[in-house]
This record gives C-alpha cells, structure tokens and sequence, in this order.
C-alpha cells in the first residue's frame, strides 16, 4: 500500500484562469462564484471572484488529486492506503454535502424571490444568504469594547460541517491560500489583508524568504528587561 | 461542458481494516528495548539507550518523514488539512463531560502522530518548572474536589537533565531574565530570537505594569548549534513543520542521534495494538500492524511506552490479559485517572490603523516575550496555583486568531483589512488540577482505522481550573489595555478541548503501589520491565508547558535503565520531605 513517507508528487500547480470544471456543473460553478463573492465581496479591493476562489473549491471538491500540495508547490501529493481511502469517504460526503447544499440555495431563493440565486441582485443575495443561514449579516467590528468567547480547538477542519459554513471557510481558505491550490490569484487575497507572503513554497524551504524586516528593528534585551539590567550575569 | 456527478471510487471498501483478515503474521528476534511512539520522550529514550549501547527497536504510528524535504509554510496543508494531525476518521477520539453521557466524536489533544511527535509542529514553548511543582500536596493538603499529588522526586533531582536536555536538544533564552526560575546549574546555548513588534509591545505594557517580562525559553537555536543551521526566518511556524535545523524537532536531533549509534531500528507507520506478557505477569514484547495490516511480533527485555499520556494509557487499558484482567500495570485502578491536559486561554487586542502602528502579529516563531509573574498562589485571588502567560503570534491569513472575527460579507473584509497588521494576543497556560474522574478508558463503541477502541475522555474543570483561567485572562486584558489595545476579546474557560496537546497524569509516579501506576524512575509497579516515559507519570501538571520536563524526566528515567536497572540492579529515592 506504500507509506506515507514516500508519498509521490504529481500533477502540476492548479492555474487559477482555468474554467474546466472537475466537479461543478456549469449552474453550481455560477452560483457557488457568486455566493463566494458575496462572503469576500469586491470593493476597492478585490474578492473573492477576482481570487478565483471558486477554481480553488471546485479542484479541492473533485477528488483527492488537489489536498495536499508537494512541499515546494511543483504538484500535489498522491495519497495512499488508508490515507486515501479516509480522504476518498470524506470528499464522497463533503460532494454531497456542497451539491445538496447549492440546490437547497436556489428552492430557498425559488420561494422568497422567485428566481435562482445567481439571478438576484446583490442586496438580494445577501438577503437570501441571511434568510438561508438562519442567521443575520455579521455587522462590522467595532472598537472600545469587549466581548468574552470560550476556548477551542487551534485549526478548522471541515470534516462534518454544514454546507454554509464550509463554503464561509473554503471561501477563505481559497482567498489566502497558496496560490498552488488555485486560489488568491497573483496573491491578490495576501495583498489585500497586507500579509508579504512568499513567492512559492519552494522560498519557505531554503531561506529565500525572510520576515525579519517586519520584526521590532532596534532592541536591547537589558532595556526590555530591566531585571536583567539590575542583576548582570 | 457540466461534469456529471462524480461517485469516487473506493479501493478498499469502507475506511477501516477487518482484523480477521489479516493472515499473514511474523516474528522479529529479540531486542534489548522497545521503545513505543518515537516523540519527545521516545526521541529522549533511545538518544540515551542507544548511546549506552542497547539494541532498541523503535515503533511509531504515524510516518518518518524528511523535515528538509516534506516540511513548508503551506497554510492549508498544515493548519486546515490534517498533514501532521491525527485524520479524525483514521484516528478518532470521543469526549463527554460527565459520567452519565455517551461520548462524542471529537479531536481532542489531537497531537500529531509521525517520528518526532509534537515537537514537528510545536511552537516550542520550553520553561522550567518550579519548586513548587512538585509539592502541590505538600503546600496545599487536600483541596475539595481534587487529588493533589507530590512528585516522588523534587525540582533538585531534574536540574542535571533539565540542563542536559538545554544543552543537547538546543534552546534559546538568556539566563537571568526570569526573576522566578528557581537555580539553573547552566546557562543557554542559544540566544533569544529578536522580538516582534507585538512583542516589544508586550514588553512596555508588562514594564509600565512592573511585570517581569522576558524571551521565554524556546525550542530553537537562533546560531549553528551541533552542526544545525538555522535559516528559518518565515514565521511559519506553531502547526508547521521546519525545513531548516532551527526547531528543536526529535525528528532532526535525538532520532537520528540515536541511528548513528547503529543501535536503533525504527519502524514508522507501524501501530502498536498490544503489550505481551509472559507467565509471570512481565512484558515479553508488543503485538503491531503494518501499513497494509499484517500483524508482527516483536520480544524485547525491556518496554517503554512514550505514546502521549492518553495513548499510553489507551495501550495499556488494551493490554489485558489473565495476568493483567483490568489493563496492564493495572492493579491500583489508578491507569487513566486523574488525567490534566492543561488549556491554553487567551485574550486578543485590537489597536487603531488609523493611529497606531502596525503590529504584523503573523510574524515570530509564535512566542515573544513571557513572564511567570503570576505563577504562585496568591489567596488574594481566591484560587490556589498560577502560570505562566506569553504573547503570541496571531498567525496567518485564513486561520488568523481573531475571535469574533465577521464569517462574510463587508464586515469579514473590513475586519481582515482592518485588524490582520494590527492585532495582538496574550495567552497562558492553564495549570489544571488532578480530579480521579477525569479520565481515559476504552470507548465502548467508536474504533480506529484498526479496528481498536479508541481512548475516551472524561473531563469536567475542577472549579479552581475555571476560577484561574477568569482571573489570568482577565489579567491578559489587562496588559493589552496597558498596550494600549482598543478592543479586547478574552477567550474564557468552559470546557476543555485539548488545544495545547499537553497531556499529563493517566499513570501516576509514586511510592505506594495501591495509589500510584509507576515509581520513581517511572517503572510499573506491577510490572518491573515496563517503563512509561512521556507525561503519564505527572502526579500533577504543572503551570508551565510540560515538555521540557517531560524530556528531562525521560533522560532521568533511561540513564536508571542502562546505569541500574540494566546492570541488575535496583535502586530507590527516599521521600522527599
């Protein structure tokens, strides 16, 4: 069955430009890169659209081809064993889960507007995702307050996980992503939020890419810590 | 053209292996030692049995991977896809909260499991422990609710392997700069990595506040260090694996250390079902399964369990046998119990792009600038203990800590713009007290991709645990606010979730055998050729993250080993007073 050790690299970087479709019909394509775009809409900045999020859901929704990038970003990971069979189970429902979850969208838009998602307006989908989500619109965040949650769990996985949640998530996901996986196109996701990725993985491997220019310049332990000052070794 | 729906194929038929399938079965020679789970503590053990000489095979779970080559800063991969972590349909776990309840599927303490364990993705947060680490008991009699423990061993006995694990494994600090740290017989070999931005924030609020704030010991060397170079300045780091020789990593120190030797054999991607015992109750050797399910044997004189306390206690409660009808080692009752796993509690702050500066809180190797101010008691709080508290990174873009961060729409994009370069976070190390009833056993229903039940928990806080999270993270706040953060978020204690991996106190060390799993060397009391290295034997866990401790101990233990108990010999503490 092979280790996962010695996982093989196949494949090639996914090209964000691509409009095959390894997963969506063209209808599910259309509404799933308009609702992506109503979670990280365009303004000044782009969205989720311009990031070609919906090419990084629909490879990540094919199969298992597209889950675990090579470590320099040159392919992908081809899977094995128990591995694969675990992953193959998991896509089978998460597939269900988007294909029942987008026909759920358009009968719920079918009854209060009428027409399929894709053929609302903006307002209106942002409207219909509330009235689907059972939940209002976030409202922005505000400063000078505070507001208490409790712990959890570091990292979100998505096993399990209702259709609007996981398509909030793997809008964000392909937004951020590497650009390996097909998303954040040229880095416009990094670019907005203001985050100096790398160029490629390969850069996060060899020292290529550095992040000290963006730690604290100038420093001297014996002002930061006036202990050490007062007891010198 | 729309593609039709897609019904993957299924090798293997549904995930999981049908046990009465496998038929092919052998039996390796014997060893001197077999080790079990090859982490920090089996990292530990064989680096110092193998240097003395013994033959060890060592077993792992999960795979040996190649850090310079399998290891990136790939965000989805390492912090949303599981590469390191426990697949939860392979490898689950279940919890409830009290007796009565049927527990429920859920990741808790999910450690990565590969050679190297949780020091491959750990941030690397390695203090001392303190005196009165070892002496809850002791200082605070019986508290209401709990099960207070000494150690069978004090602060004085680790000092020598608290410094031989500085030294070899390689960590960062400067020493002088906590005020608290009870005596170090050495300093550090490396010096702190520079501070972040956030952190020297961190650094002027505790200072306004007259807070001993310092480069909290860290789990990497910052200059060449036993032939290690460390180029990783990516600030990729807690969750991700390390390509470069900065991170202290099992994985690229102790484990090939202890190949060199030619004494090692590891066999990675292999799981241990089961611990053998002969006729007389001792163990012979361990059961395991290979990657595609064939079931070996292996003999060996001496067996170390290092799995993580509650995968070594899960083993031992699956070894049963006519010897053993409870679980090996089992005879007190005591295997699972009083099980600690710590919590890892924080708050976060926001400050005003419009006026302040940037902050870049994804940058750093997750820690920058700790203190132990707040680590004793102090009944002015109205609790007893304390921790150790750190600023820390808020990481990347997709998973950036911000709770309350907005799910879609504007708001989500206002937030990410507004608040990702201008965000910080304080957190602690939650110093939860031993209760008997929080515990792992063996669920009666889920198994593994083996077929194996898996470990349950059973965990409820004690009310001490929910009153020092209150009163830490409130402190937290406090020193945002005097950071001069325009917004806090304090994340508050309900019920666990396992989201440090610290696992502790499912196989108690102690003297009396009716009360305690192991002894001093962390030896089984019924069992005297089966040692359980990892935080299983903690009789309480400490406010600090446990695995430097742990290292040391596990150094402490192995040099009994091949020094007496190898030799024949046997040898005991007195008791401490």
């Amino acid at each position: 069955m092979g280790l996962k050790a010695s996982w093989e690299i196949v494949g090639e970087p996914v090209d964000p430009d691509s409009t095959d479709e390894l997963f969506f019909t063209d209808h599910e394509w259309a509404t799933v890169e308009a609702a992506t775009a109503r979670i990280i809409p365009t303004d000044a900045d782009p969205g989720a659209r311009e990031a070609r999020v919906v090419v990084f859901i629909d490879r990540y929704l094919s199969g298992i081809d597209f889950i675990f990038a090579a470590a320099d970003g040159s392919g992908f990971l081809k899977m094995t064993g128990r591995f694969a069979d675990a992953w193959r189970d998991r896509q089978t429902r998460m597939q269900h889960t988007y294909r029942q979850g987008l026909a759920a969208l358009d009968e719920s838009t079918q009854a209060s507007f009428g027409r399929d998602f894709v053929e609302l307006s903006e307002s209106e989908q942002d409207r219909a995702l509330e009235l689907f989500s059972g939940a209002p619109k976030p409202t922005k965040v505000t400063l000078g307050s505070s507001e208490a949650v409790t712990t959890f769990l570091q990292g979100t996985f998505d096993e399990g996980m209702g259709f609007f949640t996981a398509l909030c998530l793997h809008t964000r996901q392909g937004f951020y992503c590497d650009p390996v996986y097909g998303g954040n196109k040229n880095h416009m996701g990094w670019e907005f939020i203001g985050f100096p990725g790398p160029k490629s993985l390969k850069d996060t491997m060899d020292g290529t890419y550095d992040t000290h220019d963006y730690f604290e310049p100038t420093y001297d332990w014996d002002e930061l810590i006036p202990h050490l000052k007062a007891n010198p070794a | 053209m729309p593609s039709a729906y897609r019904v993957l194929p299924t090798a293997t038929g549904p995930c999981g292996l049908d046990l009465k399938a496998v038929t092919m079965s052998t039996k390796n020679d014997p060893v001197d030692v077999i080790v079990v789970g090859l982490g920090a503590c089996g990292g530990t053990a064989v680096k110092v049995l193998c240097e003395a000489g013994m033959k060890v095979v060592a077993f792992d779970k999960g795979p040996w991977l190649d850090a310079a080559k399998d290891f990136s800063g790939d965000e989805i991969k390492f912090v949303n896809r599981n590469y390191l972590w426990p697949d939860p349909t392979l490898y689950p776990r279940t919890l409830r909260h009290d007796e009565d309840s049927v527990a429920k599927r859920f990741q808790f303490s999910p450690t990565p499991q590969l050679v190297g364990g949780g020091t491959n993705h750990w941030a690397g947060w390695v203090p001392r422990p303190r005196e009165s680490d070892f002496m809850l008991k002791s200082l605070h009699g019986d508290l209401p609710g709990a099960s207070l423990a000494d150690w069978p061993f004090r602060y004085d006995h680790l000092e020598p392997y608290l410094t031989k694990v500085e030294w070899e494994f390689g960590i960062a600090g400067i020493a002088g700069a906590d005020k608290y740290e009870p005596f170090r017989s050495k300093g550090y070999p490396s010096p702190p990595l520079r501070p972040t931005r956030w952190g020297k924030k961190f650094y002027d609020a505790c200072n306004k506040l007259g807070i001993n704030a310092f480069p909290l010991p860290h789990a990497m060397v910052t200059t060449e260090h036993k032939g290690r170079k460390p180029f990783n300045h990516t600030s990729f780091w807690n969750q991700y694996g390390d390509p470069s020789g900065a991170r202290s990593n099992t994985l690229t120190t102790f484990v090939p250390e202890a190949v060199a030797t030619g004494n090692l054999e590891v066999r990675p991607e292999c799981f241990v079902r089961q611990v053998k015992v002969g006729k007389d109750g001792r163990a012979t050797g361990v059961v395991y399964i290979d990657t595609d399910g064939n079931e070996h044997e292996q003999d060996a004189g001496i067996v170390i369990l290092t799995l993580g306390a509650i995968e070594s206690a899960r083993l031992l409660l699956m070894s049963r046998s006519a010897q053993h009808p409870d679980g090996l080692a089992n005879s007190s009752g005591q295997v699972g119990k009083n099980a600690t796993f710590h919590e890892y509690l924080f708050a976060v702050g926001l400050f005003d792009k419009e006026i302040d500066d940037p902050l870049y809180g994804w940058t750093g190797n997750y820690i920058s600038g700790g203190s132990l101010e707040f680590y004793e008691t102090d009944h002015d709080r109205g609790h007893m203990g304390g921790c150790i508290i750190a600023a820390s990174q808020i990481t990347h873009p997709v998973n950036w800590v911000f709770p309350g961060r907005p799910s879609w729409g504007d708001a989500l994009k206002d937030a990410d713009r507004n608040f990702f370069n201008y965000a910080m976070k304080i957190g602690l190390i939650l110093h939860d007290l031993p209760v008997e009833k929080n515990r792992v056993d063996l669920d009666p229903t889920v198994t593994d991709t083996f077929g194996m039940p898996v470990a349950r928990i059973t965990h409820r806080p004690h009310p001490n645990d929910v009153a020092m999270g209150k009163w830490q993270v409130d402190k937290n706040v406090e020193i945002l606010q005097a950071a001069g953060a325009r917004k806090t978020v304090p994340v508050y204690l309900e019920e666990m979730t396992g989201n440090t991996c610290h696992q502790h106190g499912t196989a108690r060390m102690g003297f009396d055998p009716k009360t305690t799993v192991l002894n001093e060397w962390c030896q089984a009391h019924d069992v005297a050729n089966l040692f359980v290295l990892d935080g299983s034997s903690f009789p309480t866990s400490t406010g600090v993250n446990p695995t430097l401790t742990m290292m040391a101990n596990a150094w402490r233990c192995s040099e009994y080993i091949t020094d007496v108990y190898a030799k024949g010999r046997e040898e005991h503490l007195a008791v401490p007073r």
